[in-house]
């Protein structure tokens, strides 16, 4: 018992001693404010730039599900920081670049975020739905602009993101009008769309559901989850329901597996996927023969595009990386970095490459122009999806990247019409 | 407690002044790590994600303490973990949430402290409802009964949209609130020398002083008449029942404290997360079947039924892949093996794997008896008995020594 008082003593004494340290510690950030300093070339800066670099940061997946589309996303990202450096940069600084992985998982993207944040002025690619729902607030608290590997109208609602190309919901409008344009389906018939419940799958849902309702289809709904793997009930359901089109916002090897069984049960309707549901991997899979049914709707152009700004990167990116998979991630990432671009210079010559500087110059800009390798870019109204226009692609296994182009860039009437879930006005 | 009346005969009894000592030096330990605790925020510093690592392990440790009472004390395997996370998440943001928010949004708007209580509440009775099955089936099967539960948190998840927000984009858990004083971010706010105390900063402090309320409820309950009952009825379920000890009951009863520990975790999963997002699928995400393995191997790898082992699993478990990662970044361990090769997600893999297996083959009393072994040998380096008590069930941590 004495003990146990004696202890107990000198930890209050340790205790009273502890708090008056901490009391002369205390203090307030009211004490020492920094604002903005002004840089070389008289331009106001705050984090992630120096008077001779821009860096911008990169939070990727190379290990996890979207490691390939994600390795080649970084590529086409660099090769980008490379052409512009080439060029003398942008407002006199060259472009760095700090990659980190979170191998698609929220709650890692959520610890490396502190470390990157302040090192960068935005972030030229944030990959990942439930990643970027997990940042949500850390990129409004930081006012850090991001271009997101994600393309749902549904995150439109936060104004720090910079969506390049045009959202699920408009690629599954435009490839609809697309196939009843080739007479593929018709107004009155019944279409099955399988659908990932999520971000992506839900996203592409509510465009059949829009385009059905204008055409008077029918859209027969299945819900799946992102690990189901074998989707060949499901085909037969929609069989039975006289389906005359399958829509899939699936990822590859559920698309794999639902376009096999399209074909082994005779049915052999057209199916229609956009960017995430093909991967050029399927053409050594099981399933390859199978695949042709396919068109994919994409905002960006598929790898063999003919586009002369696609060609010219595809030949870089074959040069640097022999051997990498060629996918459609590097023109997406390639693009993110001419979007990044123009709002950097943009700002520069605002005088204003802070944070906040890049959000005022994203929304002023009205018409950013990618050499097509997607539609025109409107930044204007928040809310809104900057463009509508897809390019649409079957697949072809002679073709590098194992999709042809079918038709160029195009958007349809009905896309134009659409009302994304923030759209305002 | 009856330590020194069975130690080996060889070995005479400790003299007072010994006692004294060890006594002080645990003392002086405890405090130490307590100011380490208290000071963290200082020491991180600007490396803010740091503190983001120490407090996942906080909410791992909080979730663990809660399984290893179940699984070690009681002896009920349960996988039900994810799903009592994700009922805690959402009742915080369905409680505490703002009733404007969103016309799709249920929210009841009342203040978060309450919320929090709440959500506990609501998991414990859940947990209570689930007692009519933890109490007929043992082992295995109670282990693959609880794992329905996960399931049935995934389908929940998905079609209670206006409690959990939907998969597409979740919910936003309110802002958590003590009398006036946000966890969030505030201009101006305090520092702490020269450190600003902003929102990680407070959720640390937060985190810890819920993480010290379960050790020490834990602590308290292994060591009173109700762990013991939890004990009696897992080593012998007639010999308890003689004892008079209502087996039925210590059953459900283990089985709410363990569900209101992970209510708790879930809570506080919410708010290091800033999100309630159901996940998409059963496998991978935040209330998935991973996460019911990755508690399993916390509660092994710190000792079945140690609670401080269950903080040390959760530093090996939670901490130890985030510290590799941000460690890979910042000073580029692991940097040419971008493509494939050994990166810091492998390599925390195989700690992982290798620290389970490992335990299991050679020591399965895990680290509690590893810390055990220590502190016996710094006592009395001659006879060690690495089996405490010659008890034969080496893989029990059943009385940590008291703190």
């Amino acid at each position: 018992m004495i003990l146990r008082r004696k202890a107990g003593r000198s930890a209050l004494i340790a205790g009273a001693l502890a708090s008056t340290l901490v009391l002369a510690a205390c203090g307030s950030t009211a004490d020492n404010q920094p604002g903005g300093t002004t840089g070389a070339g008289g331009v106001k800066t705050d984090k992630g730039v120096t008077d001779s670099t821009i860096t911008l940061g990169i939070m990727g997946d190379t290990t996890g599900v979207f490691k390939n589309l994600g390795a080649a996303i970084n590529a086409g990202n660099s090769i980008w920081a490379e052409d512009v450096n080439a060029a003398g940069g942008i407002c006199n600084r060259q472009i760095k670049i700090e990659i980190v992985d979170h191998g698609y998982k929220a709650d890692t993207a959520k610890t490396l975020y502190p470390q990157l944040e302040p090192k960068v002025l935005g972030m030229v690619q944030l990959l990942g739905s439930p990643v970027l729902a997990a940042l949500k607030q850390n990129l409004i608290d930081d006012n850090l602009t991001a271009a997101p590997a994600s393309w749902s109208s549904e995150i439109l609602n936060n104004p720090n993101i910079m969506m390049i190309g045009t959202t699920y919901d408009l690629e599954i409008i435009d490839g609809l009008a697309y196939l009843q344009q080739e007479g593929l389906i018709k107004e009155g018939d019944t279409i099955g769309h399988i659908y990932i419940d999520g971000e992506y799958g839900g996203n592409g849902l509510k465009g059949s559901k829009f385009y059905a309702e204008k055409h008077g289809l029918t859209v027969k709904e299945s819900k799946i989850t992102s690990t189901d793997s074998d989707l060949t009930n499901i085909v037969t359901g929609l069989r039975g329901d006289g389906v005359k089109a399958i829509v899939l916002t699936t990822t590859p090897g559920q698309s794999a597996s639902a376009l096999a069984a399209n074909q082994a049960l005779g049915l052999n309707v057209p199916v229609l996927g956009n960017n995430p549901t093909f991967d050029p991997a399927l053409l050594q899979s099981p399933a390859a023969n199978a695949l042709g049914n396919l068109y994919v709707a994409a905002s960006s152009p598929p790898f063999s595009s003919k586009t002369p700004k696609a060609v010219e990167v595809a030949a870089k990116y074959k040069q640097k990386y022999a051997g990498a998979p060629l996918n459609a991630g590097l023109h997406v990432g390639y693009v993110e970095g001419l979007v990044w671009q123009a709002v950097l210079t943009k700002a520069c010559e605002s005088g204003d490459l802070t944070r906040v500087g890049v959000q005022k110059a994203l929304t002023s800009l009205s018409s950013v122009k990618t050499d097509d390798l997607v539609a025109e870019l409107d930044y204007s109204s928040p809310g809104t999806p900057p463009t509508r226009g897809v390019y649409i692609a079957k697949v072809d296994p002679a073709a590098e990247g194992g999709l042809t182009e079918v038709a160029p860039l195009f958007t349809a009437p009905d896309a134009e019409g659409y009302k994304a879930p923030h759209q305002k006005g | 407690m009856s330590d020194t009346l069975v130690a080996s005969p060889r070995a005479p009894l400790p003299p007072m002044p010994a006692r004294r000592r060890r006594n002080w030096l645990k003392i002086v330990a405890t405090l130490l790590l307590f100011v380490l605790l208290l000071l963290l925020p200082i020491i991180t510093g600007t490396g803010v994600a740091y503190l983001k690592v120490a407090q996942y392990v906080l909410i791992g440790a909080v979730g663990g303490i809660g399984l290893t009472l179940l699984v070690g004390q009681a002896g009920q395997l349960s996988l039900a973990h994810p799903f009592f996370l994700l009922v805690g998440a959402v009742s915080y943001a369905v409680i505490a949430g703002d009733p404007e928010e969103s016309d799709d949004l249920v929210g009841l708007g009342l203040p978060p402290l309450v919320a929090v209580i709440g959500a506990v509440v609501i998991c414990g009775l859940i947990g209570l409802a689930f007692a009519p099955v933890a109490g007929r089936l043992r082992g295995i099967y109670l282990g693959v009964a609880s794992l329905s539960l996960v399931f049935l948190g995934l389908w929940l998840g998905q079609s209670l949209e206006m409690f959990t927000g939907g998969t597409s984009t979740g919910r936003t858990p309110p802002t958590f609130e003590l009398f006036g004083f946000p966890f969030s971010n505030a201009d101006p706010s305090p520092t702490l020398f020269g450190v600003a105390i902003e929102k990680e900063q407070r959720l640390w402090y937060l985190f810890l002083a819920l993480a010290f309320i379960a050790y020490f409820l834990a602590r308290g309950a292994v060591n009173s008449r109700v762990g013991r009952s939890w004990r009696a009825v897992r080593d012998n379920e007639a010999a308890a029942t003689a004892m008079g000890v209502d087996v039925r009951r210590v059953k459900a009863g283990a089985f709410v404290v363990s569900s209101a520990f992970a209510g708790l975790a879930g809570v506080m999963t919410a708010l290091w997360l800033d999100l309630v997002k159901p996940d998409e699928n059963e496998f991978t995400g935040t209330y998935s079947l991973a996460v019911s393995i990755a508690y399993l191997a916390i509660v092994i790898i710190g000792g079945l039924g140690s609670v401080p082992g269950a903080v040390v699993g959760s530093i090996v478990v939670y901490g130890l892949e985030k510290f590799f990662r941000l460690g890979a970044t910042e000073f580029g361990w692991f940097a040419e093996a971008e493509f494939g090769g050994i990166n810091a997600v492998v390599l925390s893999a195989f700690i992982y794997g290798a620290a389970v297996v490992l335990v299991v083959l050679f020591e399965p009393g895990g680290a509690a008896a590893i810390g055990r072994r220590l502190a016996a040998r710094m006592r009395r380096p001659a006879a060690v008995a690495s089996v405490p008590n010659g008890r034969p069930t080496p893989e029990r941590n059943d009385d940590d020594p008291p703190a």
